[in-house]
């Protein structure tokens, strides 16, 4: 060779590069044993998340039915589109998936508990044939029905049944993240919040292996949803719909019972508003907008909404004075249109008086002189303490949430708040039910249940039987005494009696031709920001009462009027639909 | 033994190791006829790559030193056909001549080698010299740009690394050396303006992989999850669920390396090391035996592209380098890598054949 050096220098330079070659391969072994033996367990995991997914499967809610089997509640399937995360860019998938069910998607991408993202809600099993169809363009996407609540009845049950809604933060917090997951529905009101451990259905789950694409390569386990119970309410809902329509156009309740056992039949309150908008979320206007409506459709009036009785107060006056004795059969009070009392003159309603009246023509005229005249005598304590016997002022028990009690003034209260002594001024206006008194139309229906049954209340409720996933009755609501009132038996028959005459010769004539004989009283309670309200309440038939009702119309002038009238058609619709029910052995 | 005897047997220990590879990960194992799957492709490219590497093996190296310029000018006629004529790829990329059969990129890497060989070792007397490096340098510059333009990043740093360690080999001083590699980062900027959206998002994402990790950074990512979760032992031979699911891509391509280790393990891993380790040593000790320049400095800049391939594509497996394509040269699954590797090889044990004077172990 004519030249060595060249070779020696690369020769060199090649031992020098052995170390170089060494130093490479000692950096990748390094690196090798890092990752598959340091950090193995860090991978092996994330490697187990990559192709595991569990997927809840959402449990429909229990179906909630009338007495009569009618259906007030239950699920329908909806569907939702999630993107499984990594597979795909959502922004595009979105925009994919609306090109092929051919409409705009409004709702934000969102994320849900495992992290996928929905693409889209509500959709119908048309637009999921069409994403079957169209799979392959929509790697990741994965199809999962979901029960829909629907409340075929609308706005006839609302208060009653409530709604469902989404669960927020707050009711996160309560019921604990260990039960629900962020997007699981709830009872908002009504029988769903107050059933919603019987309602709520059992949550299923599938685990899945799937492959980059979100592909389902294997179901590895899986567990069926299941709803729990089916709910049979007392409610009769023909019968709440008609009550509705005898409310048409006002505001007001009507209530009807059992008074038997305690069953509620129908519990109608104008204005109401529609469930069904309120299931998938409103909007934030739309809410506002419901809830300062100046009717307050949101209101369950029946139990939440404060009046003064009127005239309908007489009757716990009166069995006030027969249980005081104060007023036997022989007394007479006689009634010039006027009471005068320290020279301030109250006067009755019928400006010409009644004359002389015993205590039940009293009751069935309405007449204010004598209540004047015995609730002087009883003094506004013992008033007050009838009043609470027969349920004022607190729970009555009933099986919806948000009740709200009456309110019952006592000298110490207006003491405190007016810093002025009780007068006697204050005890006549109590004595016809008005002044500071103030009750709920649920109160004045469980004291019409009082005096219907001879003192015995029992436990107000719109369950009646619950049922398993079979349709096998799992609990029958049985009746349940709630309040004895132990009162002289005369006392009850006097007051019957007296509602009889309401009816026969009283103010509640509007009801006299009726087919059977109605036991009731009327109320106009006198309302400082407008027409008087209307009261009606009463029991049917007289001797093994049957029904209870109450009719209360907001502005409904005299309850002669508007709220004798309607009671008049209610039960009248009672007799003609519900015959039966008269001759049941119960 | 004679390293010329061991030579061939390492390189069928990483043919079978490749072939196993393939077999493990071939997406359509089982799907469709033998002769369409991946497996069945690599086995028959294979076959006829050991006939390419007995066959070079037998031609005397100096004969291919001989060509020089034509080498030369069949090298950048083709690189600049594939910009006129060669058809696409899916990444837009063009890349292929003659109805997507011949990669002239793979191929001038090889070439290219030849041609340095051959035109530095006819004038030792320069080497080390500002002249030289210059030249050197234009000749570099004319196929990486038309690489480049394809674009193949990858293969166009294959040029430049050829070109440094041509360098490096014939004894140009660190000081020149180093002067050049700044020169060249220097003009990384320049070269930025030049890539494609899906390079700079390679390169980007190499840096900051978590960044994210639906995107580019999604590769490396499931490339480390795939190594981590095999474990030191493997999860067992077909039975990869990050490969087998598809959750790492290229899974048979780039990120092979990534896939066998999920099924071998640690101890996988440490077998293809080992086998590289092996070979480019091997590689190393045949240039030290040469008898001649040009024989020295073939051998090794093929070296030199073995080592930096393994290097790059195990440490992109790993995600310790950048994702630029670059297969794992046996293993990935392709023919024209295959070719262009054996055909090297081929090169390498004659050149060890026809070096008596060195001792051999």
């Amino acid at each position: 060779m004519w030249n060595e050096k060249p070779k020696i220098i690369i020769n060199h330079r090649i031992e020098l590069f052995t170390w170089i070659l060494l130093g490479i391969f000692v950096f990748l072994f390094f690196n090798l044993w890092y990752l598959s033996v340091l950090q193995s367990g860090f991978y092996q995991e994330k490697s187990e998340r990559n192709r595991i997914r569990v997927i809840p499967l959402q449990a429909p809610r229990g179906i909630i039915t009338d007495r009569y089997g009618q259906v007030l509640a239950q699920d329908i399937p909806r569907f939702v589109a999630i993107l499984l995360p990594g597979s795909a860019d959502p922004e595009k998938s979105r925009q994919t998936l609306e090109k092929i069910i051919k409409r705009k998607i409004k709702e934000p991408l969102r994320n849900r508990y495992s992290g996928e993202i929905v693409l889209a809600s509500q959709m119908s099993i048309e637009e999921v044939a069409k994403v079957e169809e169209a799979k392959k363009e929509l790697p990741g996407v994965m199809i999962e029905a979901y029960p829909k609540r629907i409340y075929p009845p609308g706005e006839n049950v609302a208060h009653i049944v409530g709604y469902v809604g989404k669960i927020n933060t707050e009711e996160m917090k309560e019921f604990g993240p260990t039960n629900y997951n962020n997007e699981d529905v709830i009872g908002k009101s009504g029988i769903e919040l107050n059933y919603e451990e019987l309602l709520r259905g059992q949550k299923g789950y599938r685990k899945i292996e799937v492959d980059a694409l979100g592909r389902i390569v294997r179901i590895l386990d899986t567990s069926s949803p299941r709803f729990r119970h089916t709910l049979t309410l007392t409610l009769d809902l023909e019968l709440q719909k008609y009550c509705n329509e005898l409310l048409a156009g006002k505001n007001g309740v009507i209530l009807v019972g059992d008074p038997t056992n305690g069953e509620l039949l129908a519990m109608a309150n104008q204005p109401s508003f529609d469930p069904n908008l309120l299931v998938d979320g409103v909007s934030q206007e739309e809410w506002n907008e419901l809830i300062s409506n100046p009717q307050k459709p949101l209101t369950t009036r029946s139990l939440q909404a404060l009046y003064p009785p009127g005239s309908i107060f007489k009757l716990i006056v009166g069995l006030a004075a027969q249980e005081a004795n104060i007023a036997p059969q022989e007394r007479t009070i006689f009634c010039p249109g006027y009471y005068e009392y320290n020279n301030s003159k109250y006067p009755c309603w019928r400006k010409s008086g009644h004359g002389r009246l015993t205590f039940e023509n009293a009751l069935a005229q309405s007449c204010n002189i004598t209540f004047y005249t015995l609730g002087l005598e009883l003094g506004p304590n013992k008033i007050v303490d009838m009043a609470k016997r027969l349920g004022f002022g607190e729970d009555t028990g009933i099986d919806l949430p948000g009740e709200n009690h009456g309110f019952l003034p006592t000298s110490r209260w207006k003491r405190q708040k007016f810093a002025e002594p009780w007068y006697p001024g204050d005890t006549i206006n109590l004595s016809i039910g008005q002044g500071y008194l103030l009750v709920t139309p649920f109160e004045i229906f469980q004291s019409i249940i009082a005096i219907a049954n001879r003192g015995i209340v029992y436990l107000p409720h719109f369950l009646k039987e619950v049922q398993n996933e079979k349709g096998e009755r799992i609990e029958g609501i049985l009746p349940k005494v709630k309040n004895r009132i132990e009162l002289r038996p005369d006392t009850w028959e006097i007051l019957i009696k007296g509602m009889t005459k309401v009816i026969t010769e009283g103010t509640g004539r509007a009801c006299h031709d009726l087919p059977l004989p109605v036991a009731g009283k009327t109320g106009t309670a006198q309302n400082p920001h407008g027409i008087d309200h209307s009261w009606f309440a009463g029991f049917f038939p007289i001797d093994k009462p049957k029904y209870a009702f109450v009719v209360f119309v907001e502005n409904g002038g005299d309850g002669s009027g508007e709220a004798a009238h309607r009671s008049r058609d209610l039960i009248q619709w009672i007799y003609d639909h519900r015959e039966n029910s008269f001759n049941e052995n119960n | 033994m004679k390293i010329t005897k061991v030579f061939p047997f390492i390189i069928l220990f990483l043919n079978i190791v490749g072939l196993l590879a393939v077999y493990s990960t071939d997406p359509l194992r089982g799907e469709s006829a033998f002769t369409l799957t991946f497996f069945g492709r690599q086995l028959m490219w294979c076959l006829l790559s050991w006939l390419i590497f007995l066959v070079f093996s037998r031609i005397d190296y100096h004969w291919f030193i001989k060509l020089e310029w034509i080498l030369y000018l069949i090298i950048i006629l083709s690189l600049v056909a594939v910009l006129f004529f060669g058809s696409g790829d899916d990444i837009g990329a063009r890349r292929w001549l003659f109805f997507r059969s011949v990669q002239p990129s793979e191929f001038s890497k090889v070439g290219f080698a030849i041609f340095l060989a051959a035109f530095l070792s006819v004038q030792p007397e320069d080497y080390g010299s500002w002249q030289l490096l210059l030249k050197t340098s234009l000749l570099s510059i004319i196929p990486t740009g038309l690489i480049f333009l394809e674009p193949d990043l990858g293969s166009a740093l294959v040029i430049i690394v050829l070109w440094f360690s041509a360098l490096f080999f014939c004894g140009f001083p660190w000081k020149k050396i180093l002067t050049v590699f700044a020169g060249l980062v220097g003009l990384i900027p320049f070269f930025w303006l030049f890539l494609h959206d899906y390079q700079k998002k390679r390169l980007l994402s190499f840096f900051a992989p978590q960044s994210d990790p639906l995107g580019t950074g999604y590769n490396v990512l499931q490339s480390k999850i795939t190594i981590g979760a095999g474990g030191f032992w493997g999860k067992g031979w077909l039975s990869g669920t990050q490969s087998q699911l598809r959750f790492l891509p290229a899974h048979h391509t780039d990120f092979i390396f990534a896939s066998w280790c999920e099924q071998l393990g640690f101890i996988g891993g440490i077998i293809i090391l080992v086998l590289f380790l092996w070979l480019i040593w091997t590689i190393f000790r045949v240039g030290l035996g040469a008898p001649d320049l040009e024989g020295k400095i073939l051998t090794t800049l093929f070296g030199s592209i073995l080592i930096f391939q393994v290097l790059i594509n195990i440490g992109m497996n790993m995600g310790v380098m950048p994702v630029t394509g670059i297969p794992l040269p046996f293993i990935s699954y392709g023919g024209s890598s295959l070719f262009v590797n054996m055909l090297a090889m081929g090169i390498v044990w004659n050149i060890g054949k026809s070096g008596g004077n060195e001792e051999w172990e």
